[in-house]
């Protein structure tokens, strides 16, 4: 649909995607707030997260395919190898390159913050298995 | 980055949060400051719902 440079696209950025962002930003302390710059044909969300003790710094990647391929998202803070992580330290959220009828994304119920909120889970898992070894949710089907 | 480790009470509190969420029956809270863990509910209203996990289809 290309987000940045379709008015079906940009109708989704300004009606969709930029309300909820100002949304999960109000009230947030500077640091966690997200922060929007494009890069190429993509838009990258900055933001942090800190779902224990650790603060990780992350990149979201809204390419210009989304939302029908869900956002990319990478992990800049240094990480032990792990379940679920792959080249980059690009998370494995949802199957790279899959479209609605193959994955779990949905398009049409989802927004960026909904992806976020994955970041946040799979952080969460990553917490615990840096002291346990063990990956506290099995994987999906 | 020096990891600090969840003590052992904050890291069973933790796992079954994110069971529970994963089984569809807990909603994860999230601090609306610094999106630090802050416990579990049954619901959020929907006003809230940006500050709480619910449901996160996930491959992993």
């Amino acid at each position: 649909m290309g987000l940045l440079d379709t008015e079906t696209g940009k109708r989704r950025l300004l009606a969709v995607e930029i309300p909820v962002i100002e949304k999960y930003n109000d009230g947030r302390d500077p640091d966690y707030r997200i922060r929007l710059n494009r890069v190429g044909g993509a838009l990258v969300l900055a933001y942090a997260l800190k779902p224990g003790h650790n603060v990780y710094q992350i990149e979201t990647r809204l390419l210009s395919s989304y939302p029908t391929v869900p956002p990319e998202t990478r992990v800049l803070t240094p990480l032990k190898h792990c379940p679920h992580l792959l080249e980059g330290q690009t998370l494995c959220l949802w199957r790279q390159g899959s479209t609605r009828q193959t994955s779990r994304w949905d398009p049409t119920k989802f927004t960026c913050v909904f992806a976020i909120q994955a970041v946040w889970r799979w952080l969460a898992c990553y917490e615990v298995w840096h002291e346990t070894g063990d990956w506290p949710l099995p994987e999906a089907k | 980055m020096d990891f600090r480790p969840l003590s052992e009470l904050e890291r069973r509190q933790l796992v079954t949060a994110l069971r529970g969420n994963a089984d569809g029956n807990r909603v994860l809270l999230v601090d609306r400051k610094d999106t630090s863990f802050a416990g579990t509910a049954e619901d959020v209203p929907d006003e809230e719902v940006i500050h709480a996990i619910k449901s996160v289809p996930c491959h992993y």
